[in-house]
């Protein structure tokens, strides 16, 4: 018994010891952690321009432009935390979610004159997981428009969901298209 | 349905990774019992040999 | 003849349970553990296959495409239940270490045994289910950020684990250190459940929290639910047979000793 219970306190403080350890750790690391830097980071402390870095932010409704040079696309386009924005150029081809008020992350490096050069852009899609039909419901309503921000609160549309989602199912094809 | 490729291949994968462990385990449990079996009843019966 | 064999079998056998007494002791009876677990499996292994089945079908045909991501949603219904399974796999190995470690329960040495190789196939199936959810919608097959890196580190984690457990001729040894390696290893998962809150990394934050209404629609949070649910019960029902075997197994090994013994008994007992 005094055995098993000194086998116990042995672990509990094993255990204390290893995740204070890890805590400390990974606060201390934690800027180094950051998978990207926002566009106020970079307009504040500009890295060097042979430097790779990820920028991530917003894409700022109405700012792409597409163009075609050399037959290869390129997307022109603004990215913003809400402090500061940095333009983006990129060539290539963007991913499906890329959008505008998406959030995006770009990789790349930062120009003298403080645009950003991406060789590589990916989309990053947030939380909300929300039917097409819903999506466009509430843009139709003028609710939520996905180019200025986050989705409205999900108690106010998921539930709704289920009942319009069969009402709409009910009265339009018996497929469900 | 649109990314029909990448959703076949996730599907197929989690189906076959599934399949392939409950298939294991049932094979295994279906022949630990067996073997048990031969090894501890007629040990109990043949006792003489 | 066949008295005195049974007598010396009756020592060899409490010999045998006294032997045994250290390796299945008070906590663990195995015959008990067996008959337990045979009439446990159905009610694991059914629930499992149809809850699976009604909830991958839902998540396939019958579920609303997502209004940015398209069809492709539908691999959060494999993706999701994958990892959860992944984390929750390596918690039921850092609980087997504590009552290794702490009780020297058996039944826990050989659980953590059996948990180890489902649960890393497990995670290499959220990895790969991930990757091809993520080519799609964020345009890479792998970033390294922080949910990414640390769910790859768990099923390092799994891989080491597996190896240190079988690693010694000795088990008991290998049990103390894959023990150890386990409980230690239990340090990732709070790092992988947070990663999305503490940095900011390409994953996005979870849907479901304990604290806040899901931003989730109903319509696909059913089915997720099912799978998730299905897929839990076919992990405990999987780890649960493996379990039985292996115990089974032991019980196997146990006698061919003993009738080792046996044979070798009366030439033992004979020349003293």
């Amino acid at each position: 018994m005094t055995r098993k219970s000194r086998r116990l306190w042995l672990v509990v403080a094993c255990m204390i010891g290893l995740g204070s350890a890890a805590a400390l750790t990974l606060s201390a690391f934690s800027s180094n952690i950051v998978f990207f830097m926002a566009p106020s980071q970079v307009q504040a402390k500009p890295p060097p321009a042979d430097r790779t870095i990820r920028l991530g932010g917003m894409v700022v409704a109405g700012s792409v432009r597409r163009e075609t040079v050399k037959d290869s696309p390129v997307a022109i386009f603004d990215v913003t935390d809400g402090q500061a924005a940095v333009t983006v150029r990129y060539e290539g081809i963007l991913p499906d979610l890329f959008r505008e008020g998406q959030s995006v992350v770009a990789v790349g490096t930062v120009n003298r004159d403080g645009t950003f050069r991406a060789s590589e852009v990916l989309a990053k899609h947030d939380e909300t997981y929300m039917p097409k039909e819903v999506a466009e419901e509430l843009r139709r309503s003028g609710k939520w428009d996905p180019r200025f921000g986050k989705a409205p609160d999900a108690a106010s549309w998921n539930t709704m969901t289920a009942s319009d989602a069969a009402k709409k199912t009910a009265t339009q094809t018996p497929d469900g298209n | 349905m649109t990314h029909l490729p990448y959703i076949v291949a996730a599907y197929g994968l989690t189906i076959g990774v599934a399949m392939v462990l409950s298939i294991n385990a049932t094979l295994r449990l279906r022949q630990a019992r067996r073997r048990l079996a031969a090894i501890e009843q007629p040990g109990r019966t043949r006792q003489p040999s | 003849m066949p008295p005195r064999t049974d007598g010396s079998t009756l020592n060899v056998t409490q010999s045998l349970t006294a032997r045994t007494g250290n390796l299945f002791h008070r906590y663990a009876n195995p015959g008990r553990f067996l008959r337990m677990g045979a009439r446990l499996q159905p009610w694991l292994t059914w629930p499992a296959l149809v809850l699976s089945i009604i909830g991958i079908t839902w998540g396939l045909f019958f579920s609303p495409a997502d209004w940015q991501q398209g069809d492709s949603v539908r691999i959060m219904y494999v993706h999701v239940p994958t990892a959860w399974l992944a984390s929750s796999g390596y918690m039921g190995i850092a609980i087997c270490s504590v009552l290794s470690l702490v009780w020297r329960h058996p039944l826990a040495d050989l659980a953590a045994v059996e948990i180890g190789p489902v649960g890393a196939a497990i995670t290499a199936v959220c990895l790969a289910t991930g990757s091809l959810w993520g080519k799609p919608m964020w345009g890479t097959w792998w970033v390294w950020d922080a949910r990414l890196t640390s769910v790859l580190v768990l099923f390092f984690l799994y891989l080491g684990h597996i190896a240190l457990i079988r690693a010694f001729d000795e088990p008991q040894r290998g049990y103390r250190a894959a023990a150890i390696l386990g409980l230690a290893g239990a340090i990732d998962l709070p790092i992988i459940k947070f990663s999305v809150q503490w940095w900011n990394t390409l994953h996005q934050p979870d849907s479901i929290t304990v604290t806040g209404a899901p931003t989730m629609s109903t319509s696909m949070l059913w089915p997720l639910g099912l799978t998730t649910l299905g897929f839990t019960l076919g992990f405990g029902a999987i780890v649960l047979a493996r379990l039985r075997a292996a115990v089974m197994e032991s019980r196997m090994r146990t006698i061919l000793a003993a009738n080792r013994g046996r044979q070798s008994a009366p030439q033992h007992n004979s020349t003293p």
